[in-house]
């Protein structure tokens, strides 16, 4: 396994960094996984759905100029590593007016991904420091359990308001109650609602625009107005939203009922098409 | 008998002190306040022993700097409060009142003129260095060649926990305002202490001149503006194969005698003791005059009748010393931080001891309005207070 790349681009580094702040900010320990085209922070909350609740995905042409991999096998030609997150930020922020960062995978005492570098300074000479981030590499075995979460057929996908206005509406609902329902349609229209015993709040946002669907076939029949609903842990959400820290180009939410019953909702926020984050939300209806 | 000392500070000075009593006060809770015609130097060393510092503010860095010792008072006048007092404002007085305790003078001899390796930085050049390392980094390896400088995690500690992180950073030798290396050289030295120093360097826009040598030997760091003049020296990780070869303890009482008495003493138990005051992982103990005495006694049990004839005279022992700590054979410590001894300068040792709180003098009266005043009463007594840096 070898794993090289350099990043010399200000504006690529910075966007790096604010995923990798991301990703700190939600779970003490990700994954990272390296394959030819794509870098992928994935992260899994075993707790409440037992598989992947974020999922972060980077083109890697947009973000370095040089990237060699080599993976676990010809056949298998991914890398999977385990990480603790701020390990990686904390680094990532030493690297601020950086000529250059490199990363790449070595094995000095212990694996460690290494982080490079090359920092200007005011003499002729640069700087350079070093970081050496322990890694755990992920057996093949488990890679069942790291892929990217889709929601085939969803039955409602709607595009999502600002988030900047999405997060500060969440936030106040989360004083009120821990819960929250989610109602979206394919007219445009999405619904975030709290229920207490005393109080009942609902967001109305309109003319929102829904993606196209998959296929056009089921939709036929379907009731544009009708309102599909998850619930949802509210904190769970304002994790998601604070994270989104880059103005995206494309936020949406996906969401479905699958015959056993059990509803997914997924976000997914992109930027500029070099990354994507998508985050599972599973229904939390309790159940009084 | 009572001597005397009152300051006054402005808003702008206080910022200083207050930083340098900050820096010191992550080297220790106990401070020494100890005044002369040089100036007000805070002083404290740790419990461990492993790490000093030392603030000298000259009279002129205060807007008014009075001190006499001998003024005569009377007997029964005695208190021991020292009164800080703040003026906030226009109309809001604060007072403190904190209670000191006479104690030992604190000496410390190192002579920073006798490095191998100085070299000068920018404040900004410690600060870039400080935030590789997490507040969870226990110590840090400096090393050096002629060519260039690297800061970096200790070696020991990563690879006990394979959670954390390794990182170093490299400095060409251009970026120093000076940089002499007489030899290459790698030493490990505490963490903690070295973010309130870069604090206090940060309140006096000076530069801070590093001076060091082999590891064992402690580490300066200085600061020095004119006006006010720090000096904190910290002890570094002896390395094994050095051990043998290099002195490496501050000792206070230093005669090549007496370390070969300790060395050819049969059997691991006497090394223990003598290890006991001079480890580094020593639980933490407050300092009175009397622990003082306790570590100089438990080195004294190893039998050296040249260790008893120095505590004697340990005037005239310091003043030699400096030009002798290069002849001081080696310490026995295996891999623990080499400590300084302290001890007391006076000659009337024996008065202190058992009378630690006798002399104290009242607090003066009246208060004026001032900015900032300080002031403190005490016994002076015949304890010479010297710092040989």
């Amino acid at each position: 396994m070898r794993f090289r790349a350099k990043i010399v681009d200000g504006a690529c580094l910075n966007h790096f960094t604010r995923i990798s702040n991301m990703i700190a900010k939600l779970a003490k320990t990700c994954t990272l996984r390296i394959s030819p085209d794509k870098l992928n922070f994935i992260l899994c909350d075993k707790l409440a759905n037992g598989g992947v609740s974020m999922w972060c995905e980077l083109e890697q042409e947009n973000f370095f100029n040089e990237f060699q991999m080599e993976g676990v096998s010809a056949e298998n030609n991914e890398i999977y590593l385990e990480l603790t997150s701020e390990n990686l930020s904390r680094a990532l922020k030493t690297a601020q007016n950086a000529r250059a960062l490199k990363i790449k995978l070595t094995n000095k005492h212990f694996p460690c991904l290494t982080v490079s570098v090359e920092l200007l300074s005011m003499s002729s000479s640069s700087r350079i420091v070093t970081h050496d981030i322990p890694i755990k590499v992920i057996p093949r075995k488990l890679w069942k359990d790291l892929q990217e979460p889709v929601v085939p057929d969803p039955d409602v996908s709607i595009y999502l308001p600002v988030l900047k206005t999405m997060k500060s509406v969440v936030e106040k609902m989360k004083n009120i109650s821990n819960h929250l329902v989610i109602e979206a349609n394919l007219d445009g229209e999405l619904n975030l609602k709290i229920e207490t015993e005393l109080v009942c709040v609902t967001t109305h946002f309109k003319d929102l625009g829904n993606p196209p669907l998959a296929s056009e076939s089921t939709h036929q029949d379907r009731n544009m107005e009708h309102m599909a609903e998850v619930h949802i842990d509210i904190r769970k959400l304002l994790q998601f939203l604070a994270g989104q820290q880059v103005n995206p180009t494309k936020a949406l939410c996906m969401h479905r009922i699958c015959r056993s019953g059990k509803k997914t909702l997924l976000f997914r926020v992109e930027t500029n098409e070099t990354s994507k984050v998508s985050s599972v939300l599973g229904d939390e209806t309790i159940f009084l | 008998v009572a001597a005397m000392l009152k300051c006054v500070m402005s808003g702008s000075q206080v910022k200083v002190f207050g930083k340098a009593v900050q820096a010191l006060s992550r080297i220790s809770d106990e401070l020494w306040l100890d005044p002369s015609k040089k100036g007000l130097a805070l002083r404290c060393v740790n419990s461990s022993r492993s790490a000093y510092g030392c603030v000298l503010f000259s009279p002129v860095f205060f807007q008014h700097y009075q001190w006499s010792a001998l003024v005569k008072m009377s007997e029964n006048e005695l208190d021991t409060t020292l009164n800080l007092k703040c003026k906030l404002g226009m109309k809001i007085k604060r007072t403190h009142n904190i209670c000191f305790q006479e104690s030992q003078p604190l000496q410390v001899i190192f002579d920073k003129n006798v490095c191998t390796n100085t070299l000068m930085i920018q404040p900004r050049l410690l600060a870039d260095a400080i935030v590789l390392f997490t507040s969870s980094q226990e110590e840090v390896t400096l090393a050096v060649t002629p060519l260039n400088f690297c800061l970096k995690s200790s070696n020991e500690e990563s690879m006990d926990l394979s959670n954390a992180v390794y990182s170093e950073m490299f400095v060409g030798s251009d970026e120093f305002d000076f940089f002499q290396i007489g030899m290459d050289t790698e030493i490990t030295f505490c963490f903690k202490e070295l973010k309130g120093i870069l604090t206090f360097s940060e309140a006096t826009h000076a530069p801070i001149s590093i001076y060091f040598d082999f590891p064992g030997k402690p580490l300066a760091l200085s600061i020095d503006d004119m006006l006010v003049e720090a000096n904190f020296i910290l002890a570094t990780l002896a390395d094994e194969s050095s051990r043998a070869s290099s002195p490496q303890s501050l000792c206070l009482s230093q005669k090549r005698k007496r370390s070969d008495l300790i060395k050819k003493k049969a059997g691991k138990n006497i090394t223990g003791q003598a290890l006991e005051c001079i480890s580094r992982k020593a639980a933490p103990r407050r300092l009175y005059p009397k622990e003082t005495l306790t570590n100089i006694s438990a080195v004294e049990n190893c039998g050296s009748p040249a260790m008893k004839r120095a505590n004697g005279d340990i005037s005239e022992v310091s003043e030699n010393s400096v030009s002798n700590t290069e002849e001081v054979p080696g310490s026995l410590c295996l891999r623990k931080f080499s400590c300084m001894f302290f001890g007391a300068v006076s000659s009337d040792q024996q008065e202190h001891f058992n009378h630690p709180f006798d002399s104290l003098a009242r607090a003066s009266d009246s208060e004026e309005d001032m900015n900032n005043v300080c002031r403190k009463e005490f016994n002076g007594s015949d304890a010479k207070y010297f710092c040989i840096i």
